[in-house]
């Protein structure tokens, strides 16, 4: 290849994801919000007539949240620093282009859509899997696409070695190919049965005990490769990039690659603990759930480590404080998990409002504030402009620490009164509350927890606006920072 | 060894497909004859009860509510005999949960009275007062699905050889010509029920989401 | 034998076969620096000079050219 003065990265495809995770982020947040609201007041289920009750409304905040805001997190993310530390410009082959355009526009279309037909009850019922067969089709698509264009880019490389974030994003994309693959298997009735009914109804593969294995398989690590593995690594580049220091050990971030991919997929039968699994397998799930922990903080140190010498940075560099706390509610939610992960925890745990707790100060804490952090990184280097307003950042930061450490302590006390009460007998044996107590006894955590949602909802439209002002009217920068991000 | 996977990316990958699929494989696959076993003398679900299935999964129950009695003192005391495996066996898909903002519904047919069901999914707040479950009220005006829930029968008997009667095959004249039985079942759960909007359009020949959903629930036992 | 005993012993061999590999994937890690084979420090630099002109850490075009040499 000829050395060439005006060879750039290319960043059109890493802008147009970054459009969609932000829309995507603040309608799963805003339907997320509206759901919290209507656990506390149930009045405001009546908003949208069918359309609108809390059981319709879930599907649609936490698939807008995996496949809409963080995969689209991932696509951004992985075309800006995946050109960067393969060091090659994605423009320089033509095909990759209109392979990323195609992805993108079939990507945003789909997710439209599949987001309409849940809103019309379309759904296969299985957890974060629910779109029915022909949007399942495009998913596969748009995975397969991107996975050509991973592989792509790998190969017209320049740097030779693989930087540990490229790892992440290939487990990434096989992990998910894999478990998304074998948990949607579906037969469409229509055709089976010669033309009768709706065609978008289908029945699954597996039935009952298998089909909860298989579920709860990939439930469990849909959250290892789509919410763990690549922000990890987003955030073995955007943090050493930012701070402009290298990675405390590169030795220990590949020993915890292959610790992670070891050791999370055997742990997904703990979300079927007390149910009717074979019992070795069970105890498999707890005992490698603990086991996780140690790849889990393997990296989480790792991070922290990174900072070592340099915490003045986390005073005067709101990005800095963004993801240090990300991997702080890592190490915090990579120990919950396992804990719940306990047969004895469990039998409490299972079925209570701790579980949506312990997910929401991995996603809030970790993922959401991680993406952010990357895009308030990126965002000044696409567009050559210095962020918006500092202030608003630190204004954001704050406002969002608060509404998690709100969510999660309100959805602890929750979850285990709840789950106390459950249990609770008198002292004849008999129980001592009917069901309905335990529901009304939870009306102020669920308020606690409607306010915490909207005071995240605030802080990602803050976000957003900062963003955006960026975008058209921060001033412009001459050249590339280097490392720390310029911000007015 | 290890320097070489780390530079050539097919292998790479392939490494990392081998360490993250095996955990699948054997946790998952060989099990599969053995939990796939229905119980004894078990009938798989009629296709009303099949189409009330459909409008559980329409209208997401399972966001709030479970199918799975945990094997403890009080979740028998308050909900029945606990869950066996071989009662999921046609549940195609497995329908138990992950969390119980209500209660669990696995044996919730031994309770609980099709006239209790049509009130409570009026308005859940005046039969259990304190209630934070909404009013499906649509589903007395919406009409179910029940040719669909009849594919669905057909597939899962020509697919996976679920034990469903020689009337149910694929095609129009077989659907005409088993219409009949399913309407006949759904009248006798119409029959206990006092909804105006219910009765005539059961009178129509049609069946509203509520019937098909409270003849699922009342199979829940 | 029946099935699971299969299963339990299949899963056995693999847990402890992976173990040993993650082990020596540490060894081999530290004592190849030790013996200053590789350094696998300096590829945290990767991500902080990434700019399209800076040089690689490890150039693939220059690692070709020497293998075609030795050809």
């Amino acid at each position: 290849m000829q050395s060439n003065a005006a060879l750039e990265y290319d960043y059109s495809l890493a802008k147009k994801f970054t459009f969609l995770t932000i829309l995507f982020g603040f309608l799963g947040m805003l339907v997320g919000t509206i759901i919290a609201a209507q656990m506390a007041f149930p009045e405001l289920n009546y908003l949208l007539g069918e359309y609108g009750t809390f059981s319709r409304l879930r599907p649609i905040h936490t698939n807008t949240v995996v496949f809409g805001f963080t995969v689209s997190g991932i696509f951004a993310t992985w075309f800006y620093l995946g050109q960067r530390v393969l060091k090659v410009s994605i423009a320089e082959s033509k095909f990759l282009m209109v392979l990323g355009n195609i992805q993108f526009w079939l990507y945003f279309v789909g997710a439209l859509a599949a987001t309409v037909s849940l809103l019309l009850g379309y759904s296969t019922s299985k957890e974060y899997a629910q779109y029915e067969w022909p949007f399942d089709i495009v998913v596969v698509l748009i995975w397969v696409l991107w996975g050509v264009s991973i592989m792509g880019l790998i190969g017209i490389r320049r740097e030779k070695a693989l930087y540990i974030s490229v790892w992440y994003y290939l487990a990434c994309f096989l992990g998910v190919a894999m478990l998304y693959l074998f948990n949607n298997m579906e037969i469409p009735t229509y055709f089976v049965s010669g033309g009768l009914g709706d065609p978008l109804h289908s029945v699954s593969m597996y039935a009952g005990t298998n089909d909860a294995l298989v579920q709860w398989w990939y439930g469990h690590n849909a959250v290892a490769f789509g919410f763990t593995v690549p922000i990890v690594g987003m955030i073995y580049y955007f943090l050493p990039k930012e701070s402009g220091q290298a990675i405390y050990s590169y030795k220990l971030s590949l020993l915890s690659f292959w610790g992670l991919m070891f050791v999370y997929l055997w742990a997904g039968s703990h979300h079927l603990l007390w149910s009717t699994v074979p019992d070795w397998m069970q105890t498999m799930g707890s005992a490698f759930s603990v086991v996780l922990i140690l790849p889990s903080w393997g990296s989480a140190i790792n991070m922290l480590l990174t900072m070592k010498g340099e915490w003045n940075q986390l005073t005067d560099n709101p990005l800095i404080k963004f993801m240090v706390l990300a991997s702080t509610f890592y190490m915090l939610s990579t120990i919950e998990g396992p804990i719940q992960a306990v047969k004895s925890v469990n039998a409490i745990a299972h079925f209570t409002d701790w579980i949506p707790g312990h997910v929401h100060d991995g996603v809030l804490g970790w993922v959401v504030f991680m993406i952010m952090a990357a895009i308030f990184h990126m965002v000044p280097r696409m567009f050559k402009r210095e962020i918006y307003s500092k202030k608003l950042m630190e204004a954001q930061f704050w406002l969002q620490t608060t509404a998690v450490v709100l969510y999660f302590t309100s959805m602890w006390i929750a979850g285990i009164t709840q789950g106390m009460m459950w249990r609770a007998v008198d002292e004849y044996g008999n129980l001592m509350y009917s069901f309905i107590d335990t529901v009304t006894v939870l009306h102020p955590y669920y308020a606690i927890r409607a306010l915490s949602g909207v005071l995240y909802l605030t802080g990602f439209i803050m976000f957003a606006y900062n963003i955006i002002k960026t975008m058209t009217s921060g001033r412009e920068l001459t050249e590339e920072p280097q490392f720390r991000t310029p911000m007015a | 060894m290890f320097h070489w996977l780390e530079k050539n990316p097919f292998f790479f990958a392939s490494a990392i497909s081998i360490v993250i699929s095996f955990a699948g494989l054997i946790e998952i696959l060989p099990n599969f004859a053995k939990a796939g076993r229905p119980l004894v003398d078990m009938t798989p679900r009629t296709v009303l009860q099949l189409a009330g299935k459909n409008v559980y999964m329409k209208d997401n129950c399972m966001a709030c509510h479970s199918q799975m009695i945990r094997p403890f003192k009080s979740e028998t005391d308050r909900y029945g005999k606990y869950s066996l495996s071989g009662e999921y066996a046609y549940d195609r898909p497995f329908l138990w949960g992950s969390k119980r903002t209500g209660p669990d519904l696995h044996r919730i047919g031994n309770y609980r009275t099709t006239d209790w069901h049509e009130e409570h999914m009026k308005d859940p707040a005046k039969i259990v007062p304190g209630s934070i479950m909404p009013a499906y009220t649509h589903q007395f005006t919406n009409i179910a699905d029940i040719e669909t829930a009849y594919a669905e029968a057909v597939t899962v008997k020509n697919v996976f050889h679920t034990p469903y009667g020689p009337g149910i095959k694929s095609g129009k004249a077989a659907w005409e010509a088993y219409k009949p039985t399913v309407l006949a079942e759904a009248k006798k759960i119409a029959a206990d029920m006092k909804d105006e909007r219910v009765k005539s359009a059961m009178a129509e020949g049609k069946v509203p989401e509520v019937v098909a959903l409270i003849a699922y629930l009342n199979s829940l036992k | 034998m029946g099935i699971s005993e299969i299963q339990g012993y299949a899963s056995f061999v693999m847990t402890i076969f992976l173990v040993i590999m993650l082990y020596g994937y540490i060894m081999y890690l530290y004592r190849s620096e030790k013996r200053g084979e590789r350094d696998y420090e300096k590829y945290g630099n990767i991500a902080l000079d990434d700019e399209i002109t800076s040089t690689p850490v490890e150039d693939k075009a220059a690692s070709q050219r020497h293998k075609e040499e030795n050809k």
